[in-house]
């Protein structure tokens, strides 16, 4: 199937994601809660596109609209640009204090709305990747608490979670930086609770936490690896290199 | 002479103490039995909702078809009485243009009525299943039963019939839908979270006639090869689920649903999912998931419910009032419900009537009729006679009406076209008293909280709405707030992720439509004509109508009001909060809204 975006003929598979046909044939659409582990949150809405079948034009998202039949894909149309710069605005007064979303403001012309009323201090824009990120590894310590505009994410009764692990997955996947993970020598600190750091067994550097690391060897089977990223990226690599190399 | 007594039993009359009335008229009928015998005694009868709910407790006599309304405990004897003697209860008549009327058919906001998803209700003991029998029920699963399945689809689409919850989606496509997926088991949905404030259209169903929804869903199930189906419903509606429960057991020991639906191949296994009072999950796919135990937020519907709806499954998910009308259009045919409405808003639609008019109730009525005929015909007009000033359809995130339009059509596409919509059926009547600006402000602060959160432009645009309109009503509007508010709403349009998002910013976005100049007023002039706003407005007496009845100053709560007797009162401005009592209050019309002195 051949779709028309911006102008420009690409090739795609019936049921594609709009956005991924897109990055393929480098267009840029920007996103904030896409991550290609985690598809279909299509909350941000800063995706937006217009597409065009047989003459009707509607506003999607393209990070979670699924290519079904040959279509024209408008992704800076005056509308989108209008309403994507107020969806920026509106997350802008949201985040404030987001050194990412201001970026993505003056890069797509989201001025400052002087008119709404901001969180001071505020990074996080609520697109639920943390939340979504934790469930998926089986933890489940955080969630998307409240609802309407009064919805947040945090633990169980805003309290420190027994449950979570303090692997930082969430810390690393958020978009705008909003969830604090301070690490100090061997103790790192995140979602009110403070964790052990284990050193890494070649370098000595802290790299993970007990929970973690427990957690692993249960779902693995097995002790875990006391490496790490860098130091087992070059033990795998010496064995590739002692087995294959010259 | 064999009599039934029908008291009301719905929601509204129990609040208004008919279950005393029942058990007085129980009580004084009792001896009835052993005078007259059992062929030729008189017995009382618990019904659902009769509509009229603001008259309430209703009580009706059958054959005679003589309805009492406002009935007390202590009035069960003059009814005892009455049947003896066969003169009806005078002061318990309705009573039009100063006429006491006797049949329901006389009375004019049961007169233009045409019902057939209320059809039974009223008439039935809806925790009687031989009740429902009688009056035909069950006899169009009975012929479904003899049908292809797509002859029963068939039928729902040459019925012309749309979903009842909202959106009008076509029922018969969507089941034809449905049913050409291949993926098993599916699944069968009725809708019966009500959300709207000021809604009770389908809590009055599934109160009052249970296994018309039961019947509809079991159609549906054979239509589209199902043998599930949840019945999703609000946890407050104690009643209904009550008797929905009931209506579910007693259809199994029957053999309408369970195992073998009466000794065919097919079956059905309905269960019963309580909703947990979020607005946000009438919304067919945050509904589904809240059926799967996941938090109740919506997903976008780029591939629809009939293909992947609850666990990724078929899905036909509809209204209870959907489901209500279907065993109608399978018994008595499908151009019989299609000879009723407009070309392409087919039956009848129930409405719930409430607001300042002056018969609140449950309306069913044929689409097409003119929101006129069913403000004033059927409603009577405004309390008081007050100046009509616009009508809110379709609930939270639907849109108002100004009187200039009262000529429209009621159907979905006109409704939404004017920017309000059909929605489930809510009608909320506003007078002169009425700031439109509030009514925008109320409705986006509902919204903000309702609201899932989810998407950008739902929850931060609904913020920022409701900031920008308490502004407004608190007199800091600016200038530029109305073209503000009409960008944020163009957005939430188009860009946020479900319908309850994207119809969210009609009732700011038809207000400013309609009632600009009001917006105005409180942003430039720091008025509200109406008189809500207490920033913006105070009260003041007309010297030439003010009779010194006393009256304003004895409702005041904050003693803002002085004078002697027969002489003109006057309001203190500083001392006024706005609450608006001694307007009520006035039977003159004397106390008049003013600006406030800053």
């Amino acid at each position: 199937m051949v779709i028309t975006i911006d102008g420009i003929e690409c090739e795609c598979e019936y049921g594609e994601f709009l956005r991924d046909i897109a990055t393929r044939c480098e267009i840029e659409i920007p996103a904030l809660c896409n991550h290609g582990g985690l598809p279909g949150q299509g909350c941000c809405r800063v995706c937006i596109v217009e597409v065009e079948i047989k003459g009707w034009k509607t506003v999607v998202a393209s990070c979670i609209y699924p290519v079904e039949q040959e279509c024209i894909v408008y992704t800076n149309s005056d509308k989108i640009k209008r309403q994507r710069a107020m969806v920026l605005s509106l997350m802008r007064a949201r985040a404030p204090a987001s050194k990412e979303i201001e970026l993505l403001c003056s890069k797509f012309g989201a001025s400052r709305n002087e008119r709404f009323i901001e969180q001071e201090g505020e990074k996080c824009i609520l697109c639920g990747l943390c939340a979504k990120t934790c469930e998926s590894i089986g933890s489940g310590a955080i969630s998307t608490i409240n609802r309407g505009i009064n919805k947040d994410v945090s633990t169980p009764y805003d309290e420190p979670s027994e449950a979570c692990l303090g692997c930082g997955a969430c810390s690393e996947i958020c978009p705008t930086s909003a969830i604090e993970m301070e690490e100090q020598g061997s103790l790192r600190k995140i979602w009110g609770k403070a964790f052990d750091l284990v050193s890494c067994e070649v370098c000595g550097k802290p790299y993970a936490t007990t929970q973690e690391l427990d957690r692993n060897a249960k779902v693995l089977g097995e002790p875990a690896s006391r490496l790490c990223d860098v130091c087992r990226r070059k033990a795998i690599a010496d064995v590739l290199a002692k087995t294959f190399g010259s | 002479m064999r009599r039934t007594v029908l008291v009301c039993c719905g929601t509204g009359c129990l609040a208004s103490g008919s279950i005393e009335v029942a058990e007085a008229l129980q009580k004084e009928l009792a001896p009835d039995v052993i005078i007259h015998g059992v062929e030729d005694a008189c017995f009382v009868k618990k019904t659902g909702c009769n509509g009229f709910c603001e008259n309430g407790p209703i009580v009706r006599i059958m054959p005679d078809d003589i309805s009492y309304y406002k009935v007390r405990a202590k009035d069960a004897s003059a009814i005892a009485k009455s049947l003896e003697t066969n003169e009806p209860v005078l002061r318990l008549l309705y009573r039009t243009g100063g006429k006491a009327v006797l049949s329901q058919r006389e009375n004019p906001f049961y007169s233009p009525q045409i019902k057939i998803a209320l059809r039974n209700i009223g008439e039935i003991d809806p925790a009687d299943i031989n009740d429902y029998i009688s009056r035909g029920g069950y006899t169009a699963l009975k012929q479904a039963l003899g049908m292809e399945p797509q002859d029963i689809i068939a039928q729902v689409e040459a019925s012309g019939l749309r979903g009842r919850g909202g959106a009008g989606f076509p029922t018969g496509t969507k089941w034809r839908y449905a049913a050409g997926y291949e993926p098993t088991p599916k699944y069968v949905i009725a809708n019966g979270d009500e959300g709207d404030p000021g809604a009770f259209m389908d809590r009055s169903i599934l109160e009052g006639d249970p296994h018309s929804v039961i019947e509809g869903m079991a159609i549906c199930a054979i239509a589209i090869g199902s043998s599930t189906g949840f019945l999703y419903i609000r946890d407050e509606y104690s009643l209904a689920l009550a008797n929905i429960e009931k209506a579910i057991q007693d259809a199994e020991d029957a053999g309408f649903l369970g195992e073998s639906i009466i000794g065919s191949s097919k079956s059905l296994k309905l269960s019963i999912v309580r909703g947990g009072g979020a607005f946000v999950c009438g919304e067919s796919t945050a509904l589904m998931a809240s059926i799967e135990g996941r938090v109740g937020e919506p997903r976008a519907k780029y591939i629809r419910s009939v293909q992947r709806g609850i666990w990724d499954l078929p899905t036909v998910l509809n209204n209870v009032e959907t489901f209500a009308n279907i065993p109608v259009i399978i018994r008595d045919g499908a151009e019989n419900f299609a000879k009723l409405g407009t070309e392409k808003s087919k039956g009848t639609k129930v409405f719930a009537l409430v607001g300042k008019v002056k018969r609140t109730g449950l309306v069913e009525i044929p689409m097409g009729v003119t929101l006129r005929h069913l403000i004033f015909d059927i409603g009577g007009g405004v309390i008081d006679d007050m100046p009509f000033k616009a009508v809110q359809t379709g609930g939270p995130s639907g849109g108002v009406i100004p009187e200039n339009m009262l000529d429209l059509p009621v159907d979905f596409d006109t409704l939404t076209e004017y920017g309000a919509m059909m929605g489930s059926g809510g009608m909320i009547v506003m007078d002169s008293t009425n700031c439109m600006v509030e009514v925008a402000r109320y409705y986006t602060a509902f919204l903000a909280d309702e609201s899932c959160g989810r998407c950008t432009p739902c929850r931060e645009g609904l913020r920022q709405m409701l900031m920008i309109l308490t502004d407004i009503c608190e007199g800091r509007g600016r200038e530029g707030d109305i073209e503000l508010l009409e960008e944020i709403g163009s957005t939430l349009v188009d860009a946020s992720l479900c319908a309850l998002g994207k119809s969210a910013p009609n009732p700011v976005l038809t207000t400013i439509r309609y009632f600009r100049s009001e917006y105005e007023a409180h942003i430039r002039d720091k008025v509200c004509e109406a008189g809500v706003c207490p920033e913006l407005a105070s009260f003041a007496v007309d010297p030439v109508k003010c009779t010194g009845c006393t009256l304003c100053e004895l409702t005041c709560p904050v003693g803002a009001v002085s004078g002697k007797q027969k002489e003109i009162y006057t309001i203190d401005s500083k001392v006024c909060i706005t609450c608006g009592a001694c307007r009520q209050a006035c039977r003159f019309d004397a106390v008049v809204a003013i600006p406030r002195r800053r």
